[in-house]
C-alpha cells in the first residue's frame, strides 16, 4: 500500500523487534502504517555463510564514537554496538534467547534497596501486567520449551556446557527457551544446524520480524515499508505535538511524511539521537526531554565469554549458535557479592570472530594458542543485569558528522562495580563448569560490541523520573511513542528480546484503542 | 585517493619483495602457528600492503615501521631468531605501524579457508545442509544430557535469605530496613540536567 507523503499517517521508525512487531500489530487491526526503515530490504537468500561478510552486509556501520572506561573505547572506538542496519532489524542477527524477566526484576529499587551509583526505579508495570503478553510473544516467535514447542537436540557445545552445569550442581539447564524451530512451525521449517545463525540465518527457521512480522503485515495491505530511509527528524506544530517526521532516501534527498503518531523503535542509540536530534525552541533539550533522561541509563548487560579448551573435539561450530541456557544464576541472591542475577548460555564463534573478539589487541603466543584450540574449544556467554547510571549516556557529538552531515551519537559507558563483581563470578563459575569436565586451560574475553542496548528513554510512573508512561508513550508528548528497547527501566538478567516483543504488542492495543476513542 | 606529489618516494614505496618477506617474517613471529602453511602468511602480507597502497597514512606507517625494525634487529629483522624477533615487536607494538599490521592480520588471517582447515573448522554450511546430518551432536566423549527444563524443586526467584528493601524482610523473616537517603522506589530526585 502507498500512502501519500501529506496524509497524516501513523508512522514507525525502525522494523526492528519492537517497530516490526507494532506494525504488524496495528496492520492486523485494520490501521494503515507507514514503517521507515533505515537499511536496506534484504532477504534470507542474500545472507552469507561466513562472519565478516554477512557483518558487512548486515550491521550499523555509520560512525559513532565512544567514551568511559569501558574497553570498547580502546578496542572499537566506533562499533561501540553490534546491531542491524536493515529491514527486520536486529531480530535478523540475534540468536534467539527468550527467556521471561521475574518478577522482582520489575520492582529492582524495592528489592535492590539502595545501590551507590545506580540510578535503579521500579518499573511502573509489573510482571502480572506482561504475562498474557509474554505468552503471546512466545506463541508469535515459537519459543522452545514453552506453549507445546519441543527443544531444540543438543548439539556439541550443549554438551559441554550440559555436563559441565550437572557436575557443579546445576539444575535449571536446558536447550531453551530458544525462538528457533526443532521441527517446522508456523510456515517455517526446523533448524538444519548450519551454524550461521547470527549471519541471517538462510534457513529461516529462526525467529525474526523479516521472516514473520513484516510479510504478514504486507499481506494485510496497509503497510507502506521504506527501506533504505532513515529518519533525521521528528517535526511538531504549535501546540507541541508531534506533526511529522523528516527522512533522507539512499540518494540523501530528504522527504517529509505527515503524522498523526509516531513510534520511535530505532534501538537504545538511535532513538535517544532522533530525539536529541529533533531539539527546537519548544524543545531546547530534544523531544520528550522534560526530565532530563533521554539517552541516560544506557544499559548494555554485564557480559563476558569463557572459552575453554579440552584434549579431546568440541566442534562447537557444528550446530546452532546458541542452544542452551542455565538458569541456576538468575536468581537474586546478594550473598554472591551482587544484585541481580545472570544467564549462562552457549556461544559459538568461527576463527574469524573468535580472533577479533577472544582479547583484542592480543597477539603472540598466548593469542595464538587460544586459535589454535579451535577444534577443541567449547563457548559460553554470561549475562546479567547491569545497573542504570545516569552519567552512561548517549550525547550527539557534534564535532563528529555522519555522510549526511549528522552529529554522531557519542556512547559513553563506565562499570559499575556491581556489574563487575558480577562479570568476575560468571567468569568463575564458568571455568569451575568446564574444569569440572575436563578443561586443560580457558580464556576469558571481554564483552563484545554491545549487542543489547537498552534503558535510554525509560518508563516510569513520574514524568520527573524518565521518558515514557506505561504504555511506552512519552510524558511529554502525547502522540509520540517509543516502542524498543529504549524504554526499559531495568535491564533484568534476561536477554531483551522477548520483553520487547511482548511490550509492543501491549502497545499495539493501546495505541488502536486511543485511535478509536480519540485518546490521540 | 590524493598523494603527497612532494614526496615521490613515498608514492612509489619501495615495499617491495623484501618488504613483502619481512611482514611476513613478522607475521610468523607475531602470529606463531607453525601448522599454518605459507599461503594464508603471504596472502595477508599482500593484504597489508594493499591497503597501504590506499591510505597515505598507513604507507607512511609501514615505510617508518619496516626501517624501524631493521634498525632494532641491527641490521636485518629476517635474521633474527624467535625469542629475538619477538622481543622487538614488544617494543613496537604500541605503534601505529603495529596497531595496523594487527588489525589487519587478525581480520584475514583467521578468515582463510587454508587456516579453517588447519584449525578444523569447515567454513560456509548451508549449502551443505547445515550439520543436521553430518555431526552437529557427534561428541561423544561425555553422556547425552537432559535437554528438558527441569522438572525438579523450581527455581526460586530469589534465594531465601536475601533481605528486600521494601519491606525490610527476607523471605525466611530476617529483618532490616532500608534505611538509607536515597530515593524511594516510585521516584529519583535528580539534579538538573543541563545539556
Ligand atoms: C549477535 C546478536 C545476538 C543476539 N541474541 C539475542 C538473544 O539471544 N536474545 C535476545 O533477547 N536478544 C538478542 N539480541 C538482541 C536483539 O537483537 C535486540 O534486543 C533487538 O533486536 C532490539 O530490538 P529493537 O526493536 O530495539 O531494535 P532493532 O531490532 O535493532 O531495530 C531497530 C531498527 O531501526 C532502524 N533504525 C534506527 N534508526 C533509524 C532511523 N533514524 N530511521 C529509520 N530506521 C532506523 C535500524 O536500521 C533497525 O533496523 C542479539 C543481538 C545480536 C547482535
Amino acid at each position: 500500500m502507498k500512502i501519500d507523503q501529506n496524509e497524516e499517517a501513523v508512522v514507525i521508525v525502525g522494523s526492528g523487534a519492537g517497530g516490526g512487531t507494532l506494525a504488524y500489530e496495528l496492520t492486523k487491526k485494520g490501521i494503515p502504517v507507514v514503517v521507515l526503515e533505515a537499511g536496506p530490504y534484504l532477504r534470507n537468500e542474500d545472507y552469507v555463510n561466513n562472519e565478516w561478510e554477512a557483518f558487512n552486509q548486515m550491521a550499523w556501520l555509520d560512525p559513532r564514537t565512544t567514551s568511559g572506561s569501558w574497553r570498547i573505547t580502546t578496542d572499537f572506538p566506533n562499533l561501540p554496538t553490534w546491531i542491524v542496519k536493515a529491514v527486520g532489524g536486529t531480530t535478523t542477527h540475534w540468536s534467539g534467547a527468550t527467556p521471561r524477566f521475574k518478577e522482582h526484576e520489575f520492582k529492582a529499587r524495592s528489592t535492590y534497596g539502595r545501590v551507590e551509583g545506580a540510578n535503579l526505579l521500579d518499573w511502573p508495570i509489573t510482571k502480572e501486567d506482561l504475562d498474557p503478553y509474554y505468552e503471546r510473544a512466545e506463541i508469535a516467535m515459537g519459543s522452545t520449551h514453552t506453549h507445546g514447542r519441543k527443544p531444540l537436540p543438543a548439539n556439541n557445545n550443549y554438551k559441554v556446557f550440559a555436563n559441565g552445569a550437572e557436575r557443579i550442581g546445576y539444575k535449571h539447564y536446558a536447550t531453551g527457551p530458544y525462538a528457533t524451530n526443532a521441527e517446522e512451525y508456523d510456515g517455517r521449517p526446523a533448524s538444519i544446524q548450519d551454524g550461521f545463525n547470527f549471519q541471517g540465518d538462510k534457513n529461516k527457521s529462526k525467529w525474526s520480524t523479516l521472516v514473520r512480522e513484516i510479510p504478514r503485515a504486507e499481506d494485510t495491505g496497509l503497510l507502506d515499508l521504506r527501506s533504505d530511509c532513515q529518519v533525521v527528524q521528528i517535526t511538531h506544530d504549535a501546540s507541541g505535538r508531534a506533526d511529522s517526521v523528516l527522512y533522507l532516501d539512499d540518494e540523501g534527498n530528504l522527504h517529509r511524511q505527515a503524522a498523526k503518531l509516531v513510534a520511535v523503535a530505532g534501538n537504545s542509540i538511535e532513538t535517544p539521537r532522533l530525539l536529541l536530534m529533533s531539539a527546537t525552541a519548544m524543545f531546547p533539550d530534544g523531544l520528550a526531554n522534560s526530565s532530563g533522561q533521554v539517552g541516560r541509563n544506557y544499559m548494555r548487560h554485564t557480559t563476558g565469554s569463557v572459552f575453554s579448551r579440552f584434549d579431546k573435539p568440541v566442534r562447537m561450530y557444528r550446530g546452532e549458535t546458541m542452544a542452551g541456557v542455565i538458569a541456576d544464576e538468575s536468581i537474586h541472591n546478594p550473598d554472591r557479592g551482587f544484585v541481580g542475577g545472570y544467564y549462562l548460555e552457549t556461544i559459538s564463534l568461527g576463527p574469524a570472530f573468535l580472533a577479533s573478539f577472544a582479547d583484542p589487541g592480543a597477539w603472540g603466543a598466548d593469542f595464538a594458542e587460544i586459535m589454535n584450540a579451535y577444534l577443541n574449544t567449547a563457548g559460553l556467554w554470561v549475562i546479567g543485569e547491569d545497573m542504570p547510571q545516569e552519567s552512561n549516556r548517549i550525547t550527539l557529538n557534534s564535532a563528529v558528522t555522519d555522510k549526511n552531515g549528522l552529529p554522531v551519537p557519542n556512547v559513553n559507558f563506565d562499570d559499575h562495580a556491581n556489574d563487575v563483581a558480577m562479570r568476575d563470578h560468571g567468569y568463575q563459575q564458568a571455568e569451575k563448569l568446564y574444569n569440572s569436565v575436563g578443561a586443560v586451560g580457558s580464556h576469558r574475553a571481554p564483552p563484545y560490541p554491545s549487542t543489547h542496548n537498552l534503558g535510554t528513554s525509560r518508563m516510569s510512573a513520574r514524568p520527573e523520573d524518565g521518558v515514557v508512561d506505561q504504555w511506552g508513550r512519552t510524558h511529554d508528548i502525547p502522540n509520540l511513542f517509543v516502542s524498543d528497547g529504549s524504554v526499559f527501566t531495568t535491564g533484568a538478567a534476561a536477554n531483551p528480546t522477548l520483553t520487547i516483543v511482548a511490550l509492543a504488542i501491549r502497545q499495539a492495543e493501546y495505541i488502536a484503542d486511543q485511535l478509536k476513542t480519540g485518546g490521540i | 585517493m590524493t598523494f603527497p606529489a612532494k614526496y615521490p618516494q613515498l608514492n612509489e614505496m619501495e615495499l617491495t619483495d623484501d618488504a613483502h618477506d619481512v611482514l611476513i617474517r613478522l607475521l610468523r613471529v607475531a602470529f606463531p602457528h607453525p601448522d599454518f602453511p605459507d599461503g594464508p602468511y603471504e596472502r595477508t602480507a599482500t593484504r597489508i600492503l594493499n591497503e597501504a597502497r590506499e591510505s597515505t597514512w598507513f604507507r607512511v606507517a609501514l615505510t617508518q615501521g619496516i626501517l624501524t625494525l631493521g634498525q632494532l634487529a641491527g641490521g636485518d629483522f629476517r635474521n633474527l631468531d624467535d625469542d629475538a624477533a619477538t622481543s622487538v615487536l614488544r617494543r613496537i607494538e604500541a605503534t601505529a605501524f603495529f596497531g595496523f599490521i594487527r588489525r589487519t592480520t587478525v581480520l584475514n588471517l583467521y578468515d582463510d579457508p587454508e587456516v579453517w582447515e588447519v584449525l578444523g573448522y569447515e567454513g560456509p554450511s548451508f549449502d551443505k545442509g547445515g550439520y543436521i546430518n553430518r555431526g552437529f551432536n557427534d561428541l561423544d566423549w561425555l553422556p547425552e544430557p537432559r535437554i528438558e527444563l527441569y522438572d525438579g524443586e523450581p527455581l526460586p526467584d530469589i534465594a531465601p535469605n536475601a533481605v528486600l528493601a521494601s519491606t525490610g524482610k527476607s523471605p525466611t523473616g530476617g529483618q532490616q530496613t532500608d534505611t538509607s537517603n536515597q530515593p524511594g522506589s516510585q521516584e529519583t530526585v535528580m539534579r538538573k540536567v543541563s545539556k
